[in-house]
C-alpha cells in the first residue's frame, strides 16, 4: 500500500509527461518542448534544495554556485582547446584511455577536448568534494549565518567565473559540443533532437524525484525532519545531526552539478549569470513558493516559475517577481502557495454545499 | 444561471476558434522581426536601441511598410542573460517564425545564439562589438558595430603621431574590454608602441585610485588607454585626474555615451577616443556622406525619447535599415536577403559607410572612426 502511494504519483507525472509531448506534437507546438526541458534541469536543482531546505531546515544561498561548477566545468572541459598539453603525462593517459575527444570546430581548426562523459563526471565530483569541504564549517552556523556563508561561497563562484580566462571571463563559454549518453542518444540543442532532449531532462528529473522521495521516507528522511524540528532534541535521542546536514547538502549540491552539467550542453553554452546570486535567491524562493517540505509542490512551482521565466512572461521584471514572490511568501503563507490555495477552496467549497 | 453562463462561454469560445484562421489570413502578409536585447541587466545598451527599433517600426508602418507588408516588431529583453537569449532565440525562430533576429546587445550572448541562427538559417545582425561575432564568417551572422581592431588601429595611428610610445592599458573586466585587451595587446607592436602595464578592473567598481597608483608609480607611462563600456570607466578617468596625474587619456568607442563624461565631470575634458560620427553629428562638414542619417536619426530620437542618441541606438539603427533595405531589394525571402546583405555596397548608416562581402560580415572600416575629444562637457571632433 505504501509502496503504491509513494510510486502511483511518479507514474501520474510520467503519464503526464509523456501526454506533453504527445500534445505538442499533434498541435504543432512542439516548440513548448524547449522551455519545458530547461525547466525541467532546473528544477533537478530545485527539488535537491527542497530537500536540504525543507527537510533538513538548511538555508543556503549559493546553490547556483554548485550549478556553476558543473556547468562551467563540463563546458570548460569540453570546449577549451587542450592541444597545448598534448604532451603532459595526464593527457596521454587520457587518451589512451579513450577520454579524449579529437574534432574540429565549425571551422576547420582541430581541437583537442575531453569527452563530456569524464567532463561531466569530474565537474560532478569537484562539485560534491566542494560542498563536502564547505560544508563541514558552514552547517556549524545557523539561521542568518549560515545563509550569508552560503552567498558569500555563491559570491566566490560568480567573481572566478567572472575572471578565469578558462571559464571565458565575461562572455562565458560558448560552443559546448553535445554530449552523448548513449550511441544515438545525446543532450543537444539541435531543433532536431528535442523530444529526444525533453525525455532525457524529465527522465532525470524524476529519476531525481524518485530518489529523494525514498530519502525523506526512509530513516534519514525521520531523522531529518526531527533536526529540522528541533536540532538539540534530535541530538538527544540520537540522530546524528551533523553528519545528516551534510549528506543532504553535499546531495543537494549534486543535483545542482548534474543540473548544470546538462543543461550547458543543452544550451551549449554558460554565461556568469547563472553562477549570480539573483540565480540563488531565485532557486530559495521556488522552494519557498512551493511549500519548503513539499517535493510535488517545490516541483510544480519549479517548472512553472522557470517555464514562464525563460518564456519571457515575466519581461523587464524577471528578477524583482522572484524578490517580491519571496517576500509575500514569507509574509503570507510561509507554508507555500498551494496549501494556501488548496485550503481556501475547500474552505469555500463546504460553504456552498 | 449557472448553465446560460456555461454556454455563453462555450459559444466564445466557439466564436473565438472559427475566427482565428480569419486573423491568422489577415497577419498573413506581416514581417516579424525578432529583437533580442539587453534593456535590462547591468548595461543599459538595451534601451537606445529597443527606443531605436520601435521608432523605426512605427515609422516604417506608417508609411505603408516593407513593399506593402507590415512589419511588427518583437523585443525580448534578455538582461544580458546568455541562457536567457537562448530561449528567446528559439521562440522567435520555431514559434513566432521571425525573418530575422536584431541582436542581442552583448557579445556573450550573441556567441550563444550563433549556431542557433547558422543551424536554422536565420538571419541574425548583432550589435555587439566582438570581433569574433564575425570572424572567422559565420554565413547568417551579421554585425553592425564596428570592429574593435580599427578602433585599436585609430588610437595607435593618433599615438604614432603624439610620439607615444610606452603606454598603459586598463580595461573592464566586461567581454568588451577582454576583447580590447587582446586587440590592444596583439597590435602595438605593428606600430611600435608598448604595453608597459596592463590592469583589469572590475566593472562594479566605485573606487579605482588603487589601481592608478599602480600605473602612476611606472614613469615610463607616457598615456593610457582605458578600455571599457561600463559605467566604472569613468571612475579612472576621476581617479587619474584627482591623483594629479597629467597623462593623455584614450578611451575606447565604448565611451560613446554623453553619460559617461557626465560622471567623469571635469575630469573628462580633453580625453581622446576613436567613435563612429554620430556623436559629432550636428558640427560634421556638411559634404560628409553621413551627415544627412547621422542628423536625422539623432533628431528624430532625441526629439521622441528626450535622451541624447548614442551610438549603441545606432548600432541598432543600421542593423533595421540594412535588413530593411534588403528586403526592398530582393523581397521577403531569406536566402535571397542574406545575400543582399552580403553584396549590399556604400550603405550609409551610422556607423559608417557599409560594403559587405562574403568575407566581411561587417562591413565597415577604419573610415568608419573618428577621433573625438570632450570639450566643455560636450563632444567634439579632436584636431591637433
Amino acid at each position: 500500500m505504501e509502496f503504491i502511494k509513494r510510486y502511483l504519483p511518479i507514474a501520474g507525472l510520467l503519464g503526464i509527461v509523456i501526454g506533453v509531448q504527445l500534445l505538442t506534437s499533434a498541435t504543432d507546438t512542439a516548440y513548448y518542448l524547449t522551455q519545458l526541458t530547461m525547466a525541467a534541469y532546473y528544477s533537478l536543482l530545485i527539488i535537491g534544495l527542497c530537500v536540504l531546505m525543507g527537510y533538513a531546515g538548511q538555508i543556503s544561498l549559493g546553490h547556483a554556485g554548485f550549478f556553476a561548477i558543473g556547468g562551467y566545468l563540463s563546458a570548460a572541459l569540453t570546449s577549451n582547446d587542450f592541444s597545448a598539453y598534448r604532451e603532459t603525462a595526464v593527457m596521454r593517459f587520457m587518451d589512451t584511455a579513450g577520454l579524449l575527444l579529437h574534432r574540429q570546430s565549425l571551422y576547420g581548426e582541430p581541437l583537442l577536448n575531453i569527452q563530456p562523459w569524464p567532463a561531466c563526471i569530474i565537474a560532478v565530483v569537484v562539485a560534491i568534494i566542494i560542498a563536502f569541504l564547505l560544508g563541514i564549517p558552514v552547517l556549524k552556523l545557523k539561521g542568518h549565518y549560515l545563509a550569508m556563508a552560503t552567498l558569500g561561497f555563491g559570491i566566490i563562484i560568480f567573481r572566478v567565473a567572472l575572471a578565469a580566462e578558462f571559464f571565458g571571463e565575461a562572455d562565458g563559454i560558448s560552443e559546448v559540443p553535445p554530449f552523448q549518453l548513449f550511441p544515438g542518444v545525446s543532450v543537444t540543442g539541435d531543433f532536431s533532437d528535442r523530444v529526444q532532449n525533453y525525455y532525457i531532462a524529465w527522465g532525470l528529473l524524476l529519476l531525481g524525484l524518485v530518489l529523494l522521495l525514498n530519502l525523506i521516507h526512509s530513516r534519514v528522511g525521520r531523522a531529518l525532519r526531527s533536526i529540522h524540528g528541533s536540532e538539540e532534541a534530535s541530538e538527544a535521542i540520537g540522530v546524528n545531526t551533523a553528519r545528516y546536514k551534510l549528506y543532504t547538502f553535499v546531495i543537494s549540491a549534486a543535483f545542482a552539478a548534474i543540473a548544470g552539467s546538462f543543461l550547458t550542453h543543452y544550451n551549449g553554452g554558460i554565461g556568469p549569470s547563472e553562477a549570480g546570486v539573483m540565480k540563488s535567491v531565485r532557486y530559495v524562493a521556488i522552494v519557498a513558493v512551493g511549500g519548503m517540505a513539499n517535493l510535488w509542490g517545490v516541483l510544480i512551482m519549479g517548472i512553472l516559475l522557470n517555464f514562464m521565466s525563460l518564456r519571457g512572461m515575466f519581461g523587464t521584471y524577471d528578477d524583482a517577481v522572484f524578490g517580491v514572490i519571496l517576500i509575500l511568501i514569507m509574509l503570507f503563507a510561509p507554508q507555500g502557495i498551494l496549501s494556501l490555495r488548496i485550503r481556501n477552496i475547500f474552505r469555500t467549497k463546504r460553504n456552498d454545499t | 444561471m449557472k448553465n446560460i453562463v456555461k454556454k455563453a462561454v462555450v459559444a466564445i469560445a466557439a466564436v473565438g476558434m472559427l475566427a482565428l484562421p480569419g486573423l491568422q489570413a489577415a497577419m498573413a502578409d506581416t514581417i516579424k522581426i525578432g529583437a533580442i536585447l539587453a534593456v535590462t541587466g547591468p548595461s543599459f545598451l538595451g534601451v537606445p536601441e529597443a527606443n531605436t527599433l520601435k521608432m523605426l517600426t512605427d515609422e516604417l508602418n506608417a508609411r505603408g511598410g516593407l513593399n506593402g507588408n507590415k512589419v511588427e516588431l518583437i523585443i525580448k529583453d534578455s538582461g544580458g542573460v546568455p541562457e536567457k537569449a537562448i530561449s528567446f532565440a528559439k521562440q522567435l525562430i520555431e514559434e513566432e517564425k521571425v525573418f530575422a533576429i536584431i541582436g542581442p546587445s552583448t557579445s556573450g550572448a550573441t556567441m550563444k545564439i550563433k549556431n542557433i541562427a547558422e543551424q536554422s538559417e536565420t538571419l541574425l545582425l548583432s550589435c555587439a562589438a566582438a570581433e569574433v561575432i564575425v570572424n572567422p564568417v559565420a554565413k547568417w551572422v551579421f554585425k553592425t558595430p564596428q570592429m574593435d581592431s580599427d578602433a585599436v588601429r585609430k588610437i595607435y595611428m593618433e599615438m604614432n603621431k603624439m610620439n607615444i610610445s610606452k603606454i598603459a592599458v586598463v580595461v573592464g573586466n566586461t567581454g568588451f574590454g577582454q576583447a580590447g585587451k587582446g586587440q590592444l595587446l596583439e597590435i602595438a607592436p605593428e606600430y611600435g608602441i608598448d604595453v608597459v602595464i596592463s590592469e583589469v578592473y572590475d566593472k562594479a567598481a566605485t573606487d579605482l585610485s588603487a589601481v592608478v597608483a599602480k600605473l602612476m608609480a611606472n614613469k615610463d607611462i607616457q598615456a593610457v588607454v582605458n578600455w571599457s563600456i561600463v559605467p566604472a570607466q569613468s571612475i579612472i578617468i576621476k581617479n587619474i585626474r584627482q591623483a594629479g596625474w597629467d597623462v593623455p587619456i584614450f578611451q575606447s568607442h565604448g565611451f560613446g555615451n554623453i553619460k559617461f563624461v557626465q560622471a567623469a565631470g571635469d575630469a573628462a575634458e580633453g580625453v581622446i577616443f576613436p567613435a563612429g560620427r554620430l556623436l559629432v553629428a550636428d558640427v560634421l562638414p556638411e559634404d560628409n556622406p553621413q551627415k544627412e542619417v547621422l542628423v536625422k536619426y539623432k533628431n528624430d530620437y532625441e526629439s521622441k525619447f528626450k535622451e541624447d542618441a548614442s551610438t549603441f541606438g545606432g548600432h541598432a539603427y543600421d542593423a533595421f535599415k540594412i535588413l530593411c533595405r534588403a528586403i526592398e531589394q530582393v523581397g521577403v525571402d531569406k536566402h535571397k536577403v542574406r545575400e543582399a546583405i552580403e553584396n549590399m555596397k556604400g550603405f550609409v548608416g551610422t556607423g559608417g559607410v557599409f560594403n559587405f562581402t562574403p568575407e566581411n560580415h561587417n562591413g565597415l572600416g577604419l573610415d568608419a572612426f573618428e577621433m573625438m575629444t570632450v570639450k566643455d562637457g560636450k563632444f567634439t571632433l579632436y584636431q591637433k
